[in-house]
């Protein structure tokens, strides 16, 4: 501004800051607000009432004097402190800087705080220096609070509609979507920018639905719980309850606020609880199998249809009475405790078989499931039985077990060692004979086979992870023809056969064996005993071949002539066989003397047998004495046809014979052969062959004696042999 | 049949008729017949004490075996032959080296297993001298 002349100064105006300055004090307590003045260098120089009273203070003017403000303290609003020689006020001063409704917040003495609107100029002198500034404030506080008192209010309603828990939306006149809270947005799965702005028609799962709730608000109508389904991003159907209604402003529809309760889940499970409880009742009335209801007393609350066919009772009759009415008087009691120990709370829920008594009289069995309903503070509401007729699977099981008696009577009973096993080879049942044969009783875990110990039949053990029962296990198949011998723990032996099978079940999966062990000691021994008897059968037949070899020879050697060796060779040759004979039906044991002698002599008398007496105690004789015995009588008796007494018609014979001692060791049989009424008889020139055979056969064989005397009315012979007689 | 005068013969034998063609048969060889027992403790006693050359033993006694002889006579190292119904396997073998008649047998059999019997003593004696 250095063009601009200067006026000089009794020639300019007043400047605004003089004017002031020299402004009586009523001029600005005249002005409504608090008002003061700073000189060019800050200095505090006027102030009114106004200001006083805000700041609650009187700030000095002459020597004391204050800068920039009159207040206390200062602060920005937000509270941080501001020192005054940077307040709006020291800015205005130092810099010309105006300050329009500012706010700052001035603290009084006594610690108040006010909040205050500043309004700021400089105040320039001609030359445009300044001279000082000017502030006028207002105390805003009664404002601030209203003011912030607003802004909560409306953040708090801000709040509200953003988080409420509701889904709450605004709709346009046009049906476009203005707002929507989260609530909302969540339940349909929308974002905010998918939702808002487009027309609420396209969420809604029934045109029809939305069309008349459009029209009805358009109308002025409130909703209230108004039903509709919204269609949700993901497909989904959701079911709610709008309740809402118009923003009219001046009779106009501005637009609609709708509350939106999702009742989704209230509508499913309304849904799921309807179709269950008919469910319920369609498998009520359809099980197969008996239901009941029924109160802490048994009474019958409600049944189905199947429990009436299977108690023969209509429903009616049934709901008349209680479940015990048509149990069994000796079951009634376990029911009824069970019962009462469930309607207690005792028990949760009691499995029982008992019997029940139809309408026409018949017994049956029923399994019961009875469980309780209970309410939310766990009383006793009512009992659910579940009830099935049994009687023919009782009948069943009665029977499998009365067989499975019945088999386990037939294997104890069998004559033979029977055992079972399971899979594994562990026994798993044995008869008595089991035990018998093997001469113990099977420990609980013994392994494939009940006897002790096991041998082959060479003499080898054979360990009975071995034996056939295990190779029928292992392998899977029947053993046959095998035999062992089994050991008892006393040290005896048992040989058997064993038949070792495996058994399997329905679907061919083995599931364990049965073994039969058939002793066959007494086989065993038959067959020793045969062997030995043919070993003896054949000495003896060589024996006597070699007998019959002698016998030709000697026969032949001392024979007179032909005539006489046939006569004498035969009757030696029959007799032997006659003692054969007589010894083979007696098995080669003892033989009666007299069976013996009469076999011997009745062939060889012939027509003399009549005159033939025989007299004695009843004699057994071993095979050995019947033999030699034999050999003797049958010369005596040749000799006596030939030439003897029983060559006449008048001659007897008398063969007596006594014991002769105690029994026992030293007993002695003799015997006494007596020809009478022959011929005349002469004793022989020289000794012949058949005497030597006679004496050979009595002293050499039976250590006997033997004495042959001719007497001239007949022959008398002695024979004497030890015998062995068993003492009565 | 010099070879056999006077070879003094122990028999053995229960049943007489085989005794006694034995003893014929010895005989008629020039054998001497020193006894014919027909019971085990008794052809003991003799076996013991008698002067024997040569035994025939049947192997079955009267139902005994006849080895309590054998062994007598082995260790008296008597030669010695069985008669047997049985067959060789009959023989225990402590006796199996000894000739083995099988019954019957003939004349001539007994001869030859006689003339074994004493030949293969007579040369183990010989050689053990």
């Amino acid at each position: 501004m250095s063009n601009v002349e200067e006026f000089p100064i009794e020639a300019r105006r007043t400047t605004e800051y003089e004017a002031l300055m020299s402004a009586a004090s009523s001029v600005l307590n005249a002005i409504p607000g608090a008002v003061y003045l700073c000189d060019h260098e800050g200095w505090l120089v006027r102030y009114n009432d106004d200001a006083a009273r805000i700041w609650g203070r009187t700030p000095a003017l002459g020597v004391e004097r204050e800068r920039f403000c009159g207040s206390h303290a200062l602060f920005l609003p937000d509270g941080t402190p501001l020192a005054h020689d940077v307040c709006p006020m020291a800015k205005a001063v130092y810099e010309g800087a105006e300050a329009h409704n500012t706010e700052v917040v001035i603290e009084r003495p006594d610690g108040s705080r006010r909040t205050v609107l500043v309004n700021i100029r400089a105040l320039k002198g001609p030359k445009g220096e300044i001279q000082g500034a000017i502030n006028c404030f207002q105390d805003i506080s009664s404002q601030k609070v209203m003011e912030e008192e607003l802004r909560h209010k409306n953040a708090d309603l801000e709040d509200f509609f953003e988080n409420s828990a509701i889904a709450l939306h605004i709709v346009g006149r046009d049906g476009i979507i203005l707002r929507a809270n989260k609530a909302e947005l969540e339940l349909l799965g929308y974002t905010a920018q998918e939702y808002i702005g487009r027309h609420i028609a396209e969420f809604h799962a029934d045109a029809e639905v939305i069309g008349n709730i459009l029209s009805r608000l358009g109308r002025g109508e409130r909703l209230d719980r108004y039903p509709a389904r919204l269609r949700a991003k993901d497909g989904s159907i959701r079911h709610v309850l709008i309740t809402s209604n118009s923003r009219l402003e001046d009779g106009e529809f501005v637009n609609t606020r709708c509350f939106t309760t999702d009742v989704t889940n209230l509508h499913e499970a309304e849904v799921g609880r309807r179709e269950s409880e008919e469910r319920l009742a369609a498998t009520y009335e359809a099980a197969t199998i008996g239901i009941a209801e029924a109160d802490a007393s048994g009474r019958l609350l409600r049944v189905n249809d199947a429990l009436c066919r299977m108690l023969g009772l209509s429903r009616d009759k049934l709901l008349t009475m209680s479940f015990y009415d048509y149990t069994h008087k000796d079951d009634r009691e376990r029911d009824a405790a069970s019962y009462a120990r469930q309607t207690r709370g005792e028990l949760d829920s009691y499995v029982l078989r008992k019997r029940a008594t139809r309408g026409d009289g018949r017994t049956i069995y029923l399994d019961i499931h009875s469980s309780s309903v209970r309410g939310e503070d766990g009383e006793f509401r009512y009992g659910v039985r579940v009830i099935q007729d049994v009687t023919a699977v009782k009948q069943m099981e009665d029977q499998i077990r009365s067989s499975e008696q019945h088999l386990r009577v037939l294997l104890e009973a069998l004559p033979a060692a029977v055992y079972t096993t399971d899979a594994e080879g562990r026994i798993t049942f044995y008869n008595k004979a089991a035990v018998e044969m093997s001469g113990r009783t099977p420990e609980p875990g013994d392994m494939w086979c009940v006897t002790w110990r096991l041998f082959n039949t060479d003499g080898t053990p054979l360990p009975h992870d071995q034996c056939p029962m295990a190779i029928a296990l292992k392998e899977n198949r029947p053993v046959r023809g095998a035999e062992a011998v089994a050991e008892r723990p006393d040290g005896t032996r048992v040989p058997f056969i064993p038949y070792p099978t495996p058994l399997h079940d329905e679907e061919g999966n083995l599931v364990g064996a049965v073994n039969m062990l058939v002793d066959i000691t007494e086989r065993k021994q038959a067959e020793s005993r045969q062997k030995t008897l043919i070993d003896e059968l054949n000495h003896r037949v060589k024996n006597t071949l070699a007998t019959v070899r002698s016998l030709t020879a000697q026969t032949i050697r001392h024979a007179d002539n032909l005539d006489d060796f046939l006569v004498r060779f035969e009757a030696r040759l029959l007799a032997l066989a006659r003692a054969h004979d007589l010894l083979t039906r007696r098995h080669w044991e003892d033989a009666p003397l007299e069976s013996l002698a009469r076999d011997v002599l009745t062939p060889l008398a012939g027509e003399a047998a009549g005159r033939v007496m025989l007299n004695g105690p009843s004699i057994e004789l071993t095979s050995r004495e019947a033999l030699s015995l034999t050999m003797a009588l049958a010369e005596l008796g040749t000799n006596a046809i030939k030439y003897g007494a029983l060559s006449s018609e008048t001659g007897s014979l008398t063969l007596n014979w006594h014991l002769q001692g105690a029994a026992g060791s030293h007993s002695r049989l003799i015997l006494e052969w007596q020809e009478r009424g022959g011929p005349v008889v002469k004793p022989p020139t020289r000794r012949g062959f058949g005497t030597r055979l006679m004496e050979g056969c009595i002293e050499h064989d039976l250590r006997g004696e033997f004495d042959l005397v001719f007497y001239p009315e007949g022959v008398f012979c002695s024979i004497s042999i030890p015998i062995w007689v068993e003492p009565a | 049949m010099t070879v056999f005068t006077d070879v003094k013969v122990l028999i053995v034998e229960d049943e007489f008729t085989v005794a006694m063609m034995i003893e014929d048969a010895l005989a008629e060889l020039g054998c001497r017949i020193v006894s014919s027992s027909s019971r085990v403790p008794h052809a003991c006693e003799i076996a013991e004490t008698a002067d024997i050359d040569v035994a025939v033993l049947d192997v079955n006694v009267a139902g005994q075996p006849v080895f309590p002889v054998a062994e007598i006579l082995r260790r008296r190292r008597v030669p010695m032959l069985f008669s047997t119904g049985y067959g060789v396997a009959a023989l225990p073998p402590a006796f199996s080296s000894h000739p083995v008649l099988s019954k019957p047998f003939s004349d001539r059999e007994l001869q030859q297993a006689l003339t074994l019997c004493i030949t293969a003593n007579s040369a183990a004696n010989a050689g053990g001298v």
